[in-house]
């Protein structure tokens, strides 16, 4: 019983942390210059590997759901997660990491970022 | 007496007759009175609606009637739909280009040839359906893809004699069909719909 019940809750955690995909040109998609996203892209790195597009922001606020902003290249949004398996959508070179928030850089937030 | 009377009963029966004829006249002949007449322009205004890869927007077409039959009319036309440029396709995280356009995005330039058949007159209106085939030029200038898309018309409207060799007329249509387009997108199915007033105007 006791096992059925950790299933249910790492289930329910890995699938309620993280954006589970939904790429668009606003956040997620792949790109190798600006004109490819809406906003900004992050050029294919080993941080971002194959590119991604996505926002600059301050705050979490400005981020699509989902994402967070988090104290790198300025302030941009990047997916949130729990475990590395939840940054699949975005390709195998991606991994879940704490960064630091970019509002309050002492609050660390996990999200997908290149291995 | 006997013979006045059986000449008022024939004169009688000869006038209900005419009078009735409106009424008893087949599809065919009726469509004789819509007046489009052997030949005729037309001119519509009306909004295109589409969506990832299909353009809608606003649409403007010119229709040439060139009559077949009793009921039946070629119906060749020019369109164009103006839409929105903004760009809507990205690469997802495959490689793979998608394309995800709104409602009323892109732009075409179409021509069509159509058969309208024109049904018995309601009141002052003439139904008719119409069924074609085409072949348009597709653009989405913001993410710079073209491509050619062949769709199948179907529709209906209803067209009202306004004056002697004028009528204006109504229509809405369903467009389905395959585009073919570069940038990686290959062939795309085309779904859409149009609804359309303007005037037609007699030749001959």
């Amino acid at each position: 019983m006791r096992t059925v019940v950790t299933a249910i809750v790492l289930l329910a955690a890995s699938s309620g942390g993280c954006g589970g995909g939904d790429i668009s040109r606003e956040v997620g998609a792949r790109c190798d210059t600006a004109r490819d996203c809406d906003d900004r892209c992050l050029p294919p790195s080993d941080d971002f590997p194959d590119g991604l597009c996505t926002l600059d922001c301050q705050t979490s606020d400005e981020c699509p759901v989902d994402t967070r902003c988090v104290d790198k290249e300025s302030g941009v949004c990047l997916f949130t997660c729990n475990f590395t398996t939840d940054c699949s959508f975005l390709g195998p070179r991606w991994e879940c990491n704490e960064q630091n928030e970019r509002a309050d850089q002492n609050v660390k937030v996990k999200v997908c970022v290149g291995g | 007496m006997r013979r006045r009377l059986t000449t008022a009963l024939a004169l009688a029966a000869a006038t209900a007759s005419a009078h009735a004829e409106p009424s008893l006249v087949s599809g065919p002949e009726q469509a004789d009175q819509d007046e489009i007449g052997d030949q005729a322009i037309g001119a519509e205004l009306g909004v295109a609606g589409g969506g990832r890869v299909t353009p809608g927007g606003l649409r403007i077409a010119g229709h040439y009637l060139y009559q077949l039959s009793h009921q039946d009319w070629f119906d060749g036309t020019a369109s164009f739909t103006y839409g929105g440029g903004e760009a809507r396709c990205f690469r997802d995280r495959m490689d793979t280009f998608l394309c995800d356009h709104g409602f009323t995005d892109g732009s075409s330039v179409e021509i069509s040839a159509n058969v309208r058949r024109v049904f018995a007159p309601r009141g002052s209106f003439h139904p008719f359906a119409r069924a074609g085939i085409g072949v348009a030029l597709v653009r989405f200038s913001g993410d710079d893809v073209s491509g050619l898309a062949f769709p199948l018309h179907a529709g209906g409207g209803i067209r009202a004699r306004v004056a002697p060799g004028f009528a204006v007329v109504a229509q809405a249509d369903v467009q389905l069909g395959l585009g073919l387009f570069g940038h990686g997108l290959g062939a795309e199915p085309q779904l859409g719909m149009t609804v359309t007033a303007g005037a037609e105007f007699r030749l001959r």
